[in-house]
């Protein structure tokens, strides 16, 4: 069942977002606003070697000192809980919350101390002494594939957690075929999404009901199921509390070693115990860092641009440890092609462990950067030819009759049009005006470039990635529900079952219940279940809640709906379809005299049980356990899955100027396509692909965790850790398209992460054009000024002699 | 993370004065920069405790510096390791005498390597810290120089 397209009362509507409300008068419900009675708090000790034994940990000094608890190490808790999930089928690599017996990463957590105050915490963790025999590490991606480099882990024997080939298609044939080859290589840097709120925990073990608490700023998939499962406790009792409001998440907010950490000190002291990490705990030992890449990348193409098939190789440095990070290499493949009629397809996907920080979920999963290669790609097939790298895009986009759009590597896409978005953004840029302005730039003695990027942004998330990846998990998809009660007084409160980490889902859930139900959304209260009250759910995570959480709204109010009109028909005795539905009053249609109201319905349903249809229970609820659509299905035998069920296109063209003496880049136009469907609410569909350009640019040109050739991370303050500000953030110019989705119940896309899936090709984009004149391109993000800056002054000074020989 | 060290002095006293100086514990201790203890562990061999500032952050630490391949009255190799609430340095040095012109010249020239906090937060002033360092033992040590004299 689907909503009548295009004809709506409050979806599309540029009303309000609900949550703003309590956020702009500072009255959010943060984990730092909630303070539980005799609540004592953690700081950590962290590793300041990349790689090290543990000899001997002394806190006898710590413990000496008034108001600290409590010092635990990791030998304690690693023999009291279970490691933390690992994805893949390596079982000695093992995660704990704290190092066991020997450190992997400089910022490893190695030591906690419970105190009164934070405060204390921290003066008392400076008195732990911990002894320590350095051992060798690797630190580099492609240095740590090889045989001889020191394995992170050595009793997993390499640092090879994942090598897969996997071919779609006859790529050798259509290599073989194709008149044109060319190859690149290029590399993402690590980087994160950077929360202002950083994560934050309390635990509450109640000894007497037998019950943990859990307070956190998360967005974790099966939080409270990996709670369950690392502190040996059933699953009923552990209630995490999902109405703590979460200050920005993007990913990063995984949590789980910093929850089984206090979750076992609060068990272990029968007291509530709390840790958040203050911003260096979060840069180096937290959650913070996303997927760092090397690509190395073949085509082959045709004299007209028409790329035939592409070999990409990908390998990840997830550093010390193995948690969901080396999925992120298998999401890509479901839009492995992007937008193009790629017709085979090879691609190895290699993930290895190396002492940096454990890379974690950053937005959309792994696919930013490999959208950055394939657009790269495009790039280079037109400079190969000499064409246009518009047109190059053109000539191989997937056209609108050709949906749904079986990819090689075997998922569908669901609907599109992607000349016609194209079309748009070229007239209302002016194209050709912009190249006449970068002209005049270059004229002017700046180094200018046009960039153009297109990216597809899957959504509507699902796992099929994970049995993808590793055969023995079979795991394919989550679900998401919502519930929806009128109470007895009239008023409706839809419940929803996962945390929101800043999306706005109670906006969702109101509009969408307020549409299907042709009620104010206003008028309805958004609840948040605790996990001992929820029905079955996952996580606000790729780009799934409005098509999920959405979908499951729309069909529990229907489902309400169809019970009030069967009370109704029943009470006047007129077959159900003679009712129509007008804002909530059930009419006759053959007699208009014949209604019933909202509130008579209500009535019935809670008082007046002799009134109700027999068989039917009284009260009036309904729920909805929403699949993802399209999805839940093993992969083949060769290898093809349908991953995510919709695709939302965008289109970002950008002019940027570099001054050719310092290497500074400077937004001069930045217009953005968009097109996710039926938009639901469009001021938060705004924020969201403002936002995630912004944190496409921060990838692209300032923010990396650098690190030394000696394993130390350089950069874990903001004075090092360059973020966008509003002097790096140009405005932003939207255009707008809707191809509505044919699987989702009002046409609607995902729409988190199309901003930051598009801005760091787009920007490597205007770059590589603005330096073409010298004969340069670089090949790695993010490309920060001094890194430009010495490459132009290398081709400039390389010109220079070449010109006086 | 690595650092360059190295630079010259001159000192207006005998070389014998300036060697017998650096090979002192008592003088050392007085010219290390938050140096609170210096104690002998062996010969040539001693536990160093030390309270620093860089940057924002400040802390203890607890070390061993070594002297060996001595030559006096000069040349001298000079290691040091140590770990503590900022984090863990290293260093290792080399320096020479020389009588020129009336004066003693002190040569020095060797490595460090720091890791943990003050790599993460201070990389970028960190050699203009190591710097501002030497700079305060070299001004005090001139006072040790000063104090004999008179």
């Amino acid at each position: 069942m689907s909503a009548a397209k295009g004809k709506f009362r409050y979806i599309s509507s540029d009303r309000r977002v609900l949550e703003d409300r309590r956020f702009v008068v500072g009255k959010g419900n943060f984990v730092a606003d909630i303070v539980r009675p005799n609540m004592k708090h953690v700081a950590v000790v962290f590793s300041p070697h990349p790689a090290a034994r543990i000899v001997n940990i002394d806190a006898s000094e710590a413990l000496k000192m008034a108001g600290v608890h409590y010092v635990l190490t990791g030998d304690e808790l690693a023999a009291a809980t279970q490691p933390m999930p690992n994805g893949m089928p390596t079982p000695e690599v093992k995660r704990y919350p704290l190092a066991v017996g020997q450190a992997r990463y400089v910022g490893e957590w190695v030591v906690a101390v419970v105190a009164d105050t934070r405060a204390l915490a921290e003066d008392a963790a400076e008195k732990v002494k911990v002894e320590y025999e350095p051992l060798p590490f690797v630190v580099d991606g492609k240095e740590a594939f090889k045989k001889e480099s020191p394995p992170v882990h050595p009793a997993h024997g390499s640092n090879i957690l994942l090598d897969k080939t996997f071919v779609w298609g006859d790529v050798e044939g259509d290599f073989a075929a194709s008149p044109r080859k060319l190859s690149f290589s290029q590399k993402w840097g690590r980087s994160s999404t950077v929360p202002i709120e950083t994560f934050g925990v309390i635990a509450e073990w109640d000894a007497w009901r037998e019950v943990l608490d859990v307070w956190a700023s998360i967005q974790m998939p099966k939080y409270a199921d990996q709670i369950a499962t690392a502190m040996r406790l059933p699953m009923n009792a552990v209630r995490v509390h999902q109405d703590v409001d979460v200050g920005g998440s993007y990913g990063v907010k995984r949590g789980i070693k910093q929850t089984v950490l206090v979750c076992y000190l609060s068990k272990k002291l029968n007291v509530p115990v709390r840790l958040i990490e203050d911003r260096l705990d979060n840069m180096r030992g937290g959650d913070a860092h996303g997927p760092e890449r090397n690509f190395d990348v073949e085509l082959a193409f045709d004299d007209n641009g028409i790329i035939r098939s592409m070999k990409m190789d990908a390998l990840d440095n997830v550093g010390a440890y193995a948690g969901r990070s080396p999925f992120q290499l298998g999401k890509p493949i479901g839009a492995i092609v992007g937008p193009y009629k790629i017709k085979s397809v090879q691609y190895r996907a290699m993930a290895v462990t190396s002492n940096k920080t454990v890379q974690e979920a950053v937005r959309a999963f792994g696919q930013s950067p490999t959208n950055y290669t394939i657009e790269r790609a495009l790039d280079e097939v037109a400079w190969a030819l000499n064409l246009d790298r518009l047109e190059v895009r053109r000539r191989n986009f997937i056209q609108p009759h050709e949906f749904p759009y079986l990819i090689p590597s075997g998922t569908s896409y669901d609907s599109g049009n992607y000349p016609g978005l194209v079309d748009k953004v070229v007239k209302q840029v002016d194209l050709d005006a912009l190249y006449a302005e970068r002209d005049r730039l270059r004229a002017e003695g700046l180094l200018a470039g046009v960039g153009i990027a297109s990216c597809l942004e899957p959504s509507g998330g699902n796992s099929a990635f994970e049995p993808l990846l590793n055969r023995q998990n079979k795991t394919t998809t989550w679900m998401d529900s919502c519930r929806i009660a009128v109470d007895a007084l009239g008023t409706v409160t839809a419940t929803m079952h996962t945390t929101s980490a800043g999306q706005g889902h109670e906006t969702l859930v109101a509009t969408v219940v307020g549409e299907a139900l042709e009620i104010d959304p206003e008028k309805i209260r958004i609840s948040r279940a605790h996990t001992l009250d929820v029905m079955p759910s996952n996580s606000p995570v790729g780009s799934r809640m409005a098509i999920m959480l959405g979908g499951a709204a729309f069909h529990a109010a229907n489902k309400l709906k169809r019970k009030m009109m069967t009370i109704a028909a029943h009470d006047l005795g007129v077959p159900l379809e003679d009712l129509v539905w007008d804002e909530g009053t059930m009419t006759s249609k053959k007699n208009p005299e014949q209604k019933r109201t909202w509130n008579e319905v209500v009535l019935i349903a809670h008082r007046h049980f002799y009134r109700m249809p027999e068989d039917m229970e009284p009260g009036l609820t309904a729920q909805h356990v929403m699949q993802v659509p399209n999805g839940g299905k093993l992969p083949t035998d060769d290898d093809r899955i349908q991953m995510y069920p919709c695709f939302s296109f965008e289109f970002h063209v950008v002019l940027m100027s570099i001054d050719p003496d310092i290497g500074k880049p400077v937004f001069r136009r930045y217009m953005i396509g968009h097109d996710c469907g039926t938009v639901i609410n469009p001021k938060i569909v705004h924020g969201m692909t403002i936002g995630g350009i912004a944190h496409g640019i921060g990838a692209a040109l300032l923010e990396e965790f650098a690190y030394d050739d000696e394993g130390q991370l350089l950069t874990q303050s903001f004075m090092d850790y360059l973020l966008p500000s509003a002097h790096e953030v140009p405005k932003i110019e939207t255009v707008h398209q809707v191809t509505p989705s044919p699987l989702t119940v009002f046409g609607q896309k995902g729409s988190g992460e199309s901003g930051y899936l598009g801005a760091p090709a787009v920007i490597s984009s205007a770059v590589n054009d603005a330096l073409h004149p010298l004969g340069i391109k670089m090949n790695s993000l993010p490309l920060k000024i001094t890194k430009l800056g010495d490459a132009i002054a290398e081709a400039r000074a390389k010109a220079g002699k070449e010109m006086k020989q | 993370m690595k650092l360059d060290i190295g630079g010259e002095e001159r000192f207006e006293a005998s070389i014998d004065r300036i060697w017998s100086m650096v090979n002192d514990p008592a003088v050392l201790q007085r010219c290390i920069p938050g140096c609170k203890s210096m104690t002998e562990t062996g010969p040539d061999q001693y536990k160093i405790e030390l309270n620093l500032k860089v940057a924002s952050v400040g802390g203890t630490m607890e070390g061993a510096i070594g002297l060996s391949e001595k030559t006096p009255p000069s040349r001298c190799r000079i290691q040091v390791e140590g770990a503590g609430t900022l984090g863990t340095g290293k260093g290792d040095a080399i320096f020479e005498l020389r009588e020129e012109g009336g004066q003693v010249v002190m040569k020095y020239e060797g490595t460090g390597d720091v890791g943990g906090l003050v790599a993460g937060v201070g990389q970028r002033i960190l050699k203009g810290v190591a710097k501002h360092l030497i700079g305060k033992f070299f001004t005090a040590f001139r006072g040790e120089i000063q104090k004999a004299a008179a």
